[in-house]
C-alpha cells in the first residue's frame, strides 16, 4: 500500500493497557487507511477486544497514543464515535424490546434515523424486527448490531468476531457488505477467528500475541515468512537436504516421497539442490493463513 | 426411574451451597446476630414491669400494630412479649428479602444467563436445579432458625421458655422457606428473573398491606393472609406451632406446583409467553433518557403506585389512631373539643414521622436500582453498544442521576400523597394538606443525599454497588426500631434520615436541608468524574 502516515483513519503508536499487575496490551502499533479492511487476528486472550475497547474509549490506555480521524479515542470519543459504527463480539440485547427498537434506537443515538438502508439490511440478514430480543439466538443478535451498524453512514468501521454465530448464508451477506463498505472509501477493522473471511475479504493484516503485534502486512507480504510444504521424488538421494538452511521436518513417507517445509526466502536454493539430484514428481503447497496462524499461535515456534 | 427428574440433586444441592457460601453466611451471621443481638439488649431495656408496661402500650396503639403487627396474649406482659411483638414481623421481612433474592438469582436468574442450559446438557434431572435450590434455601432457613432458637436461650430473657423460643426461632425459619417456595412458583409464570422479582414483591406487598389492615380492624382475619401467620405463633404465651404448619404446609403445595410447572414448560419460557412487539421504536425511544425510562418502567410505575397504597392504607387507620378519646373519654369535658383535636392530629403527626423514615426509604430502592443500572447494564454488556455512540459519559450519568432522583422523589410523594388521600378517606376533620407537603419538602434532601452517595460509589468502585441498599436498609432499621431498642442518638446520626427532626411534629430545619444538599452536590460531582475517568467493564 501506498498511503502515508498522515492519511491514516487509525492511527495506534505504541498502546499499552494495565489491568492492575496484568498487562493486557504490551505494545499495538498499527495504522488503518481509508479503503481498506484490515484484519485484526491472533489467539484468544491476545488482546484484541481490549484494543478494540480501548479504541472505543470504553477502556483507558495506561500508555502510548492512539487518535482516529486525529483525535485522541479517549478524550474526544463523543465526536469521533458520531463517525464510527461498532459490532461487538458478543452482543448483548435489553431482552424486553424488539430487535426493531433497539436498530432504531442504535440509529438515534448515531444522529441518523430508520432510513432505506435499514430496511434493506433488516431484508438481506432477514431478520424478523418484531420480535423480543430475548427470544433472538446468538446469530440473531449479531445481525441486530450488523443491520444498525451497515445503515449507519460511518467512515470507520470496527468488528468485533462479527460473524461466529453467523450461518454460511448471512456470512456471505456480511462479506458482501463489507465490501460494499470499502468501495465507498470506508476504512474497516475486522477481528476475526475465520481464516477463510480474512482471507477472502483483508487487505493487509495484523497478528496480534500477549498483547503485542508481532506482525503487520498484506497476505503476500506474510506469505513470504512462511513456509511452503513441497513433497517430491528425486533419482538420486538428497542426503544434504536434512542439513540445509531453512529446511525444516524432513519426512520420508511409506509411498517413497519425501515431505519438508522451507522458509519462502530459502525457496531457490532448495530447489537448485533437488533439481541437481533429477526431480521425479514435484508438489508444493503454498503456505496459507492457516500456516501463518499456526506459527505465531503457538508459543513455542513465536518468531 | 422414578428418580429420572431428580438425577444429582443431591450432588448439585451441594454444589450451590459451596457456590453461595459467603452470601449465605453473611444473610444468616447478619439476620442472627441482629435477632440475638436486639434480644440480649431486651433485657436491659425492658428490666422493670413499669418500662415493660409503658412499652406495651405504645405497641397496643393501632399505629405500633399497623408497623409491628397485634401483640399476642395478655397481661401482665414479660420482657420476652415485647420482643416477641417487635420482631416477628420485621423478621419476616428481612426473611422475604433473603428468600426472593437468592431463589429467584439461583432458577430464573441462572436461566436468563444460559447457566442451566449448560447444567442441563449434562446427566442432570429436569427438576434437579429447582429442587436443589429449594433444599439448599431449606437448610439455610432451618439453620436460621435453630440459631434464632439457640440465640433466644443464651440471652434468657425474662418470660421465655424452650418451647417458645424455638417456636420462634423455627417459625421464622419456615416463614423464609415459604417466602422461598412462593417466589419459586411466582418464577415459574413469567419468563424472566426481573419479572420474578417484582412480582414477588408485589405478592409480599400485596400480603403486607393486607396483614396490617386486618390486624387494625379485624386481627381474626389475619388468619387469611400467609404473612400475617407469623403473628399467630402467639410466643410465650400459647406458643402455637400451627402456622408453623400451616406455612410449612403452603410452601409444599407451592413447591409441588413449581415443580410441576418447572416441568412442563420449555427452559426459557414461562406461563405467560412473550408476545412479539413492535417493528420500529417509537418516536419518544431516541437516548439514553428515553431508553432509562423504558427499561425501568414498569418497576417505577410498580413502586410509586405501591408506595401509594401503603401510604393509603397508613393513611385510612388515622382515624383509629387519631381517637384519644377512646383511652381517655373524661378529656373532652375537662378541656374542650379544640384541646382534644389538636392532641389527636398531634398523635397523628407523630406516626406520620415515623412512617416518613419507611417512606423515605423505601422511596430510595427504585432510585438507587436505575443508578446502579450503569453498573448492572455494563456489567452483563447491555451498554457496551451504547458506549460507542456518540454519547458522553456525562450525559449518561446525567440520565441516571435525573431518572433515579425524580423516580424517588416521585415515589416518597406517591406516598404521601396516598396517606393524606387515606386520612381525608376516614376522617371527618382530615390534618392539613400543608402537614403533609412540609414532611415532603422535609424528607427530600435526606433522599438526595442517599442517592448522590449511590451514585459517588458508582462513579468510582462500581463493584460495591450493593452499599447503596444495604445503607437504606439500615436506614430503615435505625428509624423503625431506634427508639424501640433504645440505641445510642448517635447511631440515629450515621444516615441522613437521622438529622430530620421528627418533622411534621417539629418545622423542617432549613439549614440541615441546606448542607444536605450541598454535600450531595458535592458527592455527584466527584461521581461525575469517577465516571469520566475509570473504565467501564465489559460482559466477558
Amino acid at each position: 500500500m501506498m498511503q502515508q502516515n498522515n492519511n491514516a483513519i487509525l492511527h495506534i503508536d505504541h498502546l499499552q493497557k494495565k489491568f492492575g499487575k496484568f498487562q493486557a496490551l504490551k505494545n499495538v502499533t498499527f495504522d488503518v487507511y481509508p479503503g481498506e479492511v484490515f484484519g485484526f487476528i491472533g489467539p484468544n486472550g491476545a488482546g484484541k477486544s481490549t484494543t478494540i475497547r480501548t479504541l472505543l474509549g470504553i477502556l483507558r490506555a495506561t500508555g502510548g497514543t492512539a487518535t482516529l480521524f486525529g483525535k485522541d479515542v479517549y478524550k474526544d470519543s463523543v465526536s469521533i464515535h458520531k463517525r464510527l459504527a461498532y459490532v461487538p463480539g458478543d452482543v448483548y440485547l435489553w431482552p424486553n424490546l424488539t430487535g426493531g427498537e433497539i436498530i432504531d434506537l442504535f440509529l438515534k443515538l448515531g444522529n441518523t434515523k430508520h432510513n432505506s438502508k435499514t430496511d434493506e439490511m433488516i431484508k438481506r440478514f432477514q431478520l424478523d424486527p418484531t420480535k423480543k430480543a430475548r427470544t433472538y439466538s446468538k446469530g440473531n443478535r449479531q445481525k441486530v448490531a450488523l443491520i444498525a451498524a451497515f445503515s449507519t453512514d460511518a467512515d470507520f468501521y470496527i468488528f468485533d468476531e462479527p460473524t461466529s454465530g453467523l450461518d454460511p448464508l448471512n456470512e456471505e451477506v456480511f462479506q458482501k457488505s463489507v465490501l460494499e463498505l470499502k468501495k465507498q472509501g470506508k476504512a474497516v477493522l475486522l477481528s476475526s477467528h475465520i481464516l477463510s473471511e480474512v482471507e477472502k475479504m483483508c487487505d493487509r493484516i495484523g497478528i496480534i500475541r500477549s498483547g503485542e503485534i508481532v506482525e503487520t502486512g498484506s497476505l503476500s507480504d506474510m506469505r513470504h515468512l512462511t513456509r511452503t510444504v513441497i513433497q517430491f521424488q528425486t533419482m538420486q538421494p538428497t542426503p544434504n537436504l536434512q542439513s540445509m538452511k531453512g529446511v525444516y521436518n524432513v519426512t520420508l513417507e511409506a509411498n517413497g516421497l519425501t515431505t519438508f517445509s522451507v522458509d519462502s526466502d530459502k525457496l531457490s536454493t532448495t530447489m537448485d539442490y533437488l533439481s541437481d539430484k533429477q526431480i521425479v514428481s514435484l508438489q508444493s503447497t503454498p503456505p496459507t493463513l492457516e500456516d501463518l496462524f499456526m506459527r505465531y499461535y503457538s508459543s513455542d515456534e513465536g518468531r | 426411574m422414578e428418580n429420572r427428574n431428580f438425577h444429582q440433586t443431591w450432588f448439585l444441592t451441594r454444589f450451590s451451597l459451596k457456590r453461595d457460601w459467603l452470601k449465605l453466611a453473611l444473610w444468616s451471621v447478619t439476620m442472627v446476630v441482629l435477632f440475638a443481638a436486639v434480644a440480649a439488649k431486651f433485657t436491659t431495656i425492658y428490666d422493670t414491669q413499669a418500662s415493660i408496661d409503658e412499652i406495651v402500650k405504645t405497641l397496643k396503639s393501632p399505629s405500633m400494630i399497623s408497623l409491628f403487627g397485634k401483640l399476642s396474649g395478655s397481661a401482665p406482659y414479660s420482657t420476652a412479649d415485647v420482643f416477641a411483638g417487635e420482631m416477628t414481623v420485621f423478621m419476616a421481612m428481612m426473611a422475604a428479602i433473603m428468600n426472593f433474592s437468592i431463589i429467584i438469582k439461583n432458577t430464573r436468574g441462572e436461566e436468563d444467563s444460559g447457566l442451566l442450559e449448560i447444567i442441563q446438557s449434562h446427566s442432570v434431572g429436569k427438576l434437579s436445579n429447582l429442587a436443589s435450590s429449594l433444599i439448599e434455601l431449606f437448610i439455610i432457613n432451618l439453620l436460621i432458625g435453630l440459631f434464632y432458637g439457640i440465640g433466644l436461650q443464651m440471652a434468657n430473657l425474662p418470660g421465655t421458655d424452650t418451647n417458645g423460643n424455638f417456636l420462634l426461632g423455627l417459625g421464622l425459619g419456615a416463614a423464609g422457606f415459604m417466602f422461598a417456595a412462593i417466589a419459586a412458583f411466582l418464577a415459574q409464570l413469567v419468563d424472566n428473573s426481573r419479572s420474578a422479582t417484582i412480582l414477588s414483591y408485589v405478592v409480599f406487598g400485596i400480603m403486607y398491606i393486607a396483614r396490617m389492615s386486618t390486624d387494625v380492624s379485624n386481627p381474626k382475619a389475619t388468619w387469611l393472609i400467609p404473612f400475617g401467620w407469623v403473628e399467630k405463633f402467639s410466643t410465650y404465651q400459647d406458643n402455637n406451632w400451627l402456622p408453623v404448619f400451616l406455612m410449612l404446609g403452603l410452601s409444599l403445595i407451592l413447591v409441588v406446583a413449581a415443580l410441576w410447572i418447572n416441568n412442563h414448560r420449555d427452559i426459557g419460557s414461562g406461563l405467560v409467553a412473550t408476545r412479539p412487539g413492535r417493528s420500529k421504536a417509537y418516536m419518544f425511544l431516541r437516548g439514553p433518557l428515553s431508553l432509562f425510562w423504558r427499561l425501568h418502567r414498569t418497576s417505577i410505575i410498580v413502586w410509586v403506585i405501591g408506595l401509594l397504597i401503603l401510604g393509603y392504607t397508613y393513611g385510612s387507620i388515622f382515624n383509629t389512631i387519631g381517637d384519644i378519646l377512646k383511652t381517655n373519654p373524661a378529656m373532652e369535658s375537662i378541656f374542650g373539643a379544640g384541646a382534644v383535636h389538636k392532641a389527636n392530629v398531634l398523635i397523628i403527626k407523630n406516626f406520620i414521622s415515623i412512617l416518613m423514615i419507611v417512606f423515605g426509604v423505601l422511596a430510595l430502592f427504585p432510585g438507587i436500582q436505575i443508578i446502579n443500572y450503569l453498573k448492572t447494564g455494563e456489567s452483563k454488556g447491555y451498554l457496551e453498544l451504547i458506549h460507542s455512540k456518540p454519547v458522553s459519559r456525562n450525559y449518561l450519568f446525567t440520565s441516571v442521576l435525573v431518572l433515579g432522583m425524580t423516580t424517588s422523589i416521585a415515589a416518597l410523594f406517591a406516598a404521601i400523597m396516598g396517606l393524606q388521600l387515606g386520612g381525608m378517606s376516614v376522617m371527618k376533620h382530615p390534618v392539613a394538606s400543608s402537614v403533609f407537603l412540609n414532611s415532603f419538602y422535609a424528607y427530600i434532601s435526606p433522599t438526595v443525599l442517599m442517592l448522590a452517595i449511590a451514585a459517588c460509589i458508582i462513579g468510582w468502585i462500581p463493584r460495591l454497588s450493593v452499599f447503596g441498599y444495604l445503607y437504606a436498609g439500615f436506614a430503615l432499621f435505625i428509624g423503625y426500631f431506634g427508639k424501640l431498642i433504645d440505641l445510642p442518638k448517635w447511631m440515629a446520626k450515621l444516615t441522613p434520615f437521622g438529622f430530620i427532626t421528627k418533622v411534621p411534629v417539629h418545622k423542617m430545619d432549613i439549614s440541615t436541608m441546606w448542607w444536605q444538599l450541598g454535600l450531595a452536590v458535592i458527592l455527584i460531582l466527584i461521581g461525575y468524574i469517577g465516571y469520566h475517568i475509570r473504565d467501564l467493564k465489559s460482559a466477558n
